[in-house]
């Protein structure tokens, strides 16, 4: 009779204490298809291990993200916490409406030198830390085997350099009558975001120190340029024409992002191979780099700011982020998720194709952390596109875009 | 509506207050509207014009007050008049061509034919398919290695454009998608604009000897004229808001070659955070759509063509 009441106290206690303690958090996110069945998976594995907490994933589409995100912060009703496109993150952090989480980290023992460099450029502002990455993607040379084959190459052997580069597409094009390379020049950050990678593979920067000056129009930049011109305009061995050419067996080589490894193998009816992306001859290995950051909203109070922080602390931690990039295909943003052997072994066995990209990232480079980083993309990919076509010379494409990109640093 | 109460001819002083006792009942009847309207019209409207005032990235938490330096920063900027210059030859060449076209194929499906009203459901069909539908599908066709366009020419011997990636005939490639969209709803409203002109006229000038070219010069012609016009201000407001068709088939490019106002606005608000500034674009946008119709209103009653 008595353990019977001590049973309904002790229930009634801990029901009445979960009620005092339960929080309820709300997250936004566009991870859709396959990437939101794993974060809901994680999501509710997280609940069952802490009870009390809730989180409420709101999937809304990527083009919508950051739109919702404004009219959030406008009307003061944001969500506990949100992810964003690493390039909206000047902005965001700019907003004043997300919390700092030096505080968080510090009392966590976040590790953050296990992270890989690039992605932590971004979410920094005026000394303070105000996202964490917790995805990746970046960008590699595909290769088609078959028409390496075809033109007598190597079909194991990517080019290493430019040099490689051009010898192997004027082969290709001599022989198959296939283009060498597929280029995105159909303008936007497509063409930016690509056209760096060459950039910084002859040793240019694309901003200056501290980001308030152009410099891809240094003269590594203009060599850059030039090599990308010449394979249009003097060797012909690649096309301005719209995207998808390698996919249907026209070019041999392309550059194209990480989570290529997982859609061309399902599209291309020939044998592929993925490296690092070659470099100019005393330049050095780059590629560009994408991905998510997850942050929390100003507005939160203590007690939810703090479970918040919980759940991102162990949405960070390396085994769930093992877990994760498994799930999603996304690169690991820890040096302790790339190197952990389940993922390595997943990798080799699933995703033999993904090796150099999770390789690259050791040396991925973000793009420039500025708020007005999309205006100043269009305006280099519309020179770049002027030189590829032959209207402007390199030199003058990029000293035009130099003076058209000052302004918006300020 | 039309009651009992009409049929008194109101006085002049009595037109905005027949009685005053029904005012009431009149603001009762308009609030839905006028709420549903004032909140999601009238509102955003004039905060946009309020904004077109202010440097703001829709985040920052200041909004900078610049008065009209968005405005003058708008005239200085080449973009936005390239933008301007690709609107009007796109608005034109939509506006233009639908017409002629649209006319043509209206005097050929009034005639007799076999399968009329087949031939009138096809070339209306294009007006009811979604635009980023169509817009997916010319893409396809514009492709320049793939694309059926392309195919067709190098079939009759002719190497065709690389269409939507050559500054010089992307344009042109989206003003044809633009009539093709257009051409079935300019016939449907000139086919009933044909059926209305008495037969007797068209007799009547037979018996006087005038050929075909004769009649539809001198009594089809003008006695379209009213939905001429009417077409060609519906179309131009219409070609001067185009964003879907360029948002699908070239994103404003190659070298800003479609950067119509509708989608360099979207730039701007939407790509770029600059609402301050998209603001004022907007206003623009709005000023030369306003010009153009009041000129249009214009030119019908000083024409006199009828009811305009």
């Amino acid at each position: 009779m008595k353990a019977h009441w001590l049973k309904v106290i002790a229930t009634t206690a801990v029901a009445l204490l979960s009620l005092g303690t339960a929080q309820k958090l709300t997250f936004w996110h566009y991870w859709d298809g396959t990437n939101g069945q794993v974060l809901q998976g994680l999501i509710e594995r997280y609940q069952k291990e802490h009870p009390g907490v809730t989180i409420e994933a709101v999937f809304v589409p990527g083009g919508e993200l950051l739109t919702k995100l404004q009219t959030a912060i406008t009307a003061r009703q944001t969500p506990t916490m949100a992810i964003s496109d690493l390039v909206a993150m000047p902005l965001l952090t700019r907003s004043g409406a997300l919390a700092p989480l030096d505080d968080h980290i510090r009392q966590s023992n976040l590790n953050l030198a296990d992270y890989f460099p690039g992605p932590l450029v971004y979410g920094l502002y005026q000394g303070k830390r105000y996202s964490l990455p917790v995805s990746a993607s970046n960008l590699g040379l595909f290769w088609n085997k078959n028409l390496f084959r075809a033109a007598g190459l190597d079909p194991n052997r990517p080019p290493r350099n430019w040099d490689e580069l051009l010898r192997y597409a004027r082969q290709i094009k001599e022989k198959t009558g296939k283009w060498g390379l597929e280029l995105f020049t159909q303008g936007g950050e497509g063409t930016t975001w690509q056209t760096q990678v060459y950039f910084w593979g002859a040793g240019a920067e694309f901003l200056g120190a501290n980001n308030t000056a152009p410099a891809f129009n240094s003269a590594q930049g203009v060599r850059a340029l030039q090599f990308l011109v010449d394979l249009v305009q003097k060797e012909k061995v690649a096309p301005v024409a719209p995207w998808g050419l390698f996919g249907r067996g026209e070019a041999a080589m392309v550059m194209d992002g990480s989570w290529m490894t997982q859609f061309f193998p399902q599209q291309v009816n020939f044998e592929l191979g993925a490296a690092a992306f070659p470099f100019a001859p005393g330049g050095r290995p780059a590629t560009n780099m994408g991905g998510e950051q997850i942050f929390i909203f100003q507005n939160a109070d203590a007690a939810t700011a703090k479970a918040a922080w919980d759940f991102i602390n162990w949405f960070s931690s390396t085994p769930v982020q093992v877990e994760w990039d498994r799930g999603t295909g996304f690169l690991p943003v820890r040096r302790s998720v790339a190197n952990d052997p389940a993922y390595r072994a997943w990798v080799s066995n699933a995703r033999p194709l993904m090796r150099p990209f999770v390789d690259s990232m050791a040396f991925a480079k973000p793009r420039p952390p500025v708020a007005r980083y999309p205006q100043i993309s269009d305006v280099f990919a519309r020179y770049v596109q002027e030189a590829l076509l032959g209207r402007l010379s390199p030199k003058e494409a990029l000293d035009r875009a130099a003076q058209e990109v000052t302004p918006l640093l300020r | 509506m039309n009651g009992v109460r009409l049929q008194k001819t109101p006085s002049k002083a009595s037109r905005w207050g027949r009685t005053l006792g029904e005012w009431p009942a009149a603001l009762f009847f308009l609030l839905p509207t006028v709420a549903v309207l004032g909140t999601f019209n009238f509102y955003p409207a004039l905060y946009s014009l309020y904004l077109s005032l202010f440097e703001w990235n829709g985040l920052s938490p200041t909004r900078e007050f610049v008065g009209l330096a968005n405005y003058a920063r708008l005239l200085a900027s080449g973009e936005f008049w390239n933008s301007l210059r690709v609107t009007l030859l796109y608005a034109g060449g939509v506006t233009l061509l639908a017409l002629a076209l649209g006319l043509g194929v209206a005097v050929l499906l009034n005639q007799p034919i076999r399968g009329q009203a087949v031939y009138r459901v096809l070339y209306f069909l294009p007006v009811i398919t979604p635009t980023v539908a169509s817009g997916v599908v010319w893409k396809y066709l514009f492709d320049p290695t793939q694309g059926v366009v392309n195919r067709g020419l190098a079939g009759v011997g002719l190497e065709g454009p690389s269409w939507l990636s050559d500054p010089s005939w992307a344009l042109a490639a989206v003003v044809v998608v633009g009539v093709w969209k257009r051409v079935g709803f300019n016939m449907v409203v000139y086919l009933a604009a044909l059926q209305g002109i008495p037969r007797a006229y068209y007799e009547a000038a037979q018996l006087d000897g005038a050929g075909p070219w004769q009649q539809f010069r001198h009594i089809t012609l003008p006695l379209l004229a009213p939905t001429t016009f009417f077409l060609v201000v519906t179309a131009l407001i219409d070609a001067f808001q185009v964003f879907d068709l360029v948002y699908v088939m070239t994103s404003g490019g190659p070298l800003g070659g479609t950067d119509v106002l509708g989608y360099y606005l979207y730039r701007q608000g939407f790509r770029y955070s600059e609402l301050g500034f998209a603001s004022a674009v907007a206003y623009v946008m709005f000023a030369l759509i306003f010009a153009v119709t009041v000129a249009q209103f214009r030119l019908t009653r000083g024409g006199g063509q009828g009811e305009g």
